[in-house]
């Protein structure tokens, strides 16, 4: 079977973990204590004021109806009105949504570019300076919270030396008009790499970490292969071993860690954006929840299921075509 | 006889573990002539397949050789000299690390794995691997490489070898693999080639069709080969020679006839023993008394004498080196048995050794002497 027919059979098993996904949601954000229209209206309101909201809302309806309404909502991609912006939840996710993969995007390849030569490495000399310098680094890493790296990286790269800015994100697809310092694209592309680099740092290095340990022990397990031993008696350089015999059949459970990384990523994006005052996704789901804007808060943990499921498929179709022996699941 | 193809001498490799030193190797010779199949035979952890990996200077670390010399067609692959200060160090004409990569593994000597299922490496085509160690060995271009790559597959006994060619390791079955190995071996046209216990992980009736290819194909090529077993069967099927190895030392060396009926080493008895032979009929099968010591602390004296049915004091105290037996020019045949006239160091005389070894008084001073045959 060809792959991508099994990509295409992939996502279609996805539907049944999406729709569990929007359900579960929904009864969740509406069995949150406490009423959206009171936070708008103040402590005191008009009863009839009160009444014309939750009809705006639809809040007056019973629960299974709103369920299902909701749902086919879902299915045509309406996510409802925002109570607190009063604007579309898809307008503001699209809004949103692109700075956060931006930030996870280059926090991953951070990770990536300097964690699998740093594995790599650390696996050939192991036991030797190189790997416990490399293995004490991963292990501080994977022990701090992301929220913390990116408060000592201000306090130190922001506030005493003053080479990166502390706050806010210029997005590369902004007007060079409405940048500060930015009079053309270069500019603003400029702008948005020394914005970015504190919360990249802060985000990418947990996963820089993870990714440096499973590479390492990976690597280390396939240098012992005995295929690595076929090599060498059949006179392959060492180089050639390393960077080809032993590295891809090493690359399959670093495909898993990043896989499942990306999903461990959003929430700590959350807590990067809120460190960086940066408007993203993690910023928009803090709002909605402070405001009982359930509609909002639906609307951003779908989306969050939603890059989830997307992540493992991805995990999955990238193993079946690095690895010949996973098959496509017929025979 | 000619000049060996390769010749070993005293080979020592030791592992410097925490518990000590393993003394997995201990002090080898042996000759491999040209077009010959010897025989390395003995138990697991008899230092079989660390002598092979010694010979192609690939023992994993903290695994080193310490003494002896390797000698392939008059180059030097291991050997040490004394310098001034009484310290050995590497002679000058030993190869190098980058020497014996490029000259010597897979070119002039190739391997063939014990273990086909593991030995293959699992995201490469067949084809693919092949080629490489064939472009890398015989200086080949690509295509010209693809091409030996399928003519070897095809003599070999792969069938439809143009299209499996493309095929990955888990598509093969484990005698297919096995005959893939074998082919990497052959496709590179060595001069030796090692096969480590290659049809261990195999079951009989491929084992079979296995010795039997590879029987041809060595006629047809006139390679000589090392052949790696502990299975006295396959050694009666293929070699010309024979090496039995206990504990790190060779203990008897002969030709393959003399071996099955001039037994000159007790222990070689028992492997013999332990096993079932077509032509001779016994009730039961005696398998070897105890299991073989650790290398990290081999007994004192003849390192078989505890299990060996016909131990003697002196064999506890007095350590065989491997002497000729036969006294014969062509067809040599040595064995490190002290109850042999070649050592006359006083075995007929000594008492048996107690075997149980409670205390052993009274036992020490009581003859059997029906018990040698």
């Amino acid at each position: 079977m060809s792959l991508l027919r099994y990509t295409l059979r992939r996502f279609a098993q996805a539907i049944p973990v999406l729709i569990g996904i929007v359900t579960i949601t929904f009864f969740l954000a509406n069995q949150i204590p406490g009423d959206p229209v009171e936070i708008m209206l103040g402590p005191t309101p008009a009863q009839e004021q009160v009444e014309a909201i939750r009809a705006q809302y639809g809040l007056d309806r019973p629960i299974h109806v709103r369920y299902f309404t909701y749902l086919s909502g879902v299915a045509t991609g309406d996510l409802g009105l925002s109570i607190y912006y009063d604007r579309p939840v898809l307008e503001m996710i699209l809004l949103r949504l692109p700075v956060t993969l931006l930030l996870m995007l280059s926090a991953f390849a951070f990770a990536i570019v300097t964690a699998i030569p740093l594995g790599v490495i650390s696996a050939k000399r192991r036991n030797e300076p190189a790997d416990h310098v490399s293995r004490i680094v991963s292990l501080i890493g994977v022990s701090t919270p992301s929220f913390w790296i990116g408060l000592v990286l201000i306090i130190v790269f922001a506030f005493y030396l003053g080479w990166f800015p502390a706050r806010g994100l210029v997005l590369p697809w902004a007007d060079p008009a409405d940048v500060r310092g930015a009079a053309t694209r270069i500019g603003v592309l400029r702008q948005t790499a020394h914005h970015l680099f504190l919360p990249m740092i802060g985000l990418g290095t947990l996963q820089m970490a993870q990714i440096t340990r499973i590479e390492r022990s990976s690597m280390v397990d396939s240098l012992q292969g005995e295929y690595v031993k076929l090599a060498r008696a059949y006179g392959v350089p060492e180089s050639t071993i390393v960077r080809k015999h032993a590295f891809q059949v090493a690359q399959l459970p670093v495909i898993t860690i990043i896989g499942l990384g990306l999903s461990t990523a959003l929430g700590g994006a959350v807590l990067t954006e809120t460190v960086f005052e940066i408007q993203g996704m993690g910023r928009l789901i803090i709002t909605a929840i402070n405001n009982q804007d359930y509609q909002l808060i639906m609307g951003t943990t779908l989306v969050f299921g939603f890059v989830y499921v997307i992540g493992v498929i991805v995990t999955d179709i990238t193993y079946s075509y690095l690895d010949p022996r996973v098959t496509y699941g017929d025979e | 006889m000619s000049e060996p193809l390769l010749s070993v001498r005293d080979l020592k490799t030791q592992f410097f573990t925490e518990d000590g030193t393993v003394r997995a190797v201990d002090g080898i010779s042996f000759d491999v002539h040209e077009g010959e199949i010897v025989g390395l035979v003995g138990e697991s952890g008899a230092g079989k397949s660390v002598a092979t990996s010694s010979i192609l200077r690939l023992v994993d670390s903290p695994g080193e050789i310490v003494g002896g010399e390797i000698k392939f067609k008059g180059e030097t692959i291991f050997g040490l000299e004394e310098d001034g200060g009484g310290e050995l160090r590497p002679r000058d004409e030993m190869l190098t690390e980058e020497e014996m990569r490029k000259r010597i593994r897979g070119r002039e000597i190739a391997i063939i794995f014990q273990d086909p299922m593991e030995s293959l490496n699992p995201v490469f085509t067949v084809g693919g691997q092949l080629r490489e160690f064939i472009e890398i060995n015989r200086d080949l271009g690509t295509d010209e490489a693809k091409g030996e790559a399928i003519d070897i597959l095809r003599e070999v006994g792969i069938p439809a070898p143009e299209s499996r060619y493309d095929e990955y390791p888990h598509q093969f079955s484990g005698g297919m693999r096995q005959r893939v190995l074998i082919a990497m071996a052959l496709a590179c046209q060595p001069d030796l080639i090692i096969a480590d216990e290659p049809t261990t992980a195999l079951d009989v009736t491929v084992e079979g069709e296995i010795l039997e290819m590879v029987k041809d194909l060595q006629e047809k090529y006139d390679t000589s080969f090392i052949w790696v077993t502990h299975d006295m069967s396959v050694v009666a099927e293929i070699c010309d020679r024979v090496n039995v190895m206990y504990l790190g030392e060779i203990i008897e060396q002969a030709e393959v006839d003399d071996l099955f009926y001039d037994t000159k080493h007790p222990y070689t008895s028992a492997l013999l023993d332990s096993m079932p032979r077509p032509d001779e009929t016994v009730d039961e099968l005696r398998p070897i008394k105890g299991v073989m010591p650790e290398a990290i602390d081999p007994p004192s004296g003849c390192r078989f004498h505890s299990p060996c049915p016909e131990a003697r004091e002196v064999c506890r105290e007095v350590h065989p080196e491997p002497r000729e037996m036969s006294g014969d020019a062509e067809g040599t045949h040595t064995a490190a048995c002290v109850k042999h006239d070649a050592f006359d160091i006083g075995y007929d005389t000594s008492p048996p050794i107690d075997t149980e070894a409670t205390g052993g008084f009274s036992a020490g001073f009581t003859e059997t002497g029906g018990e040698a045959e």
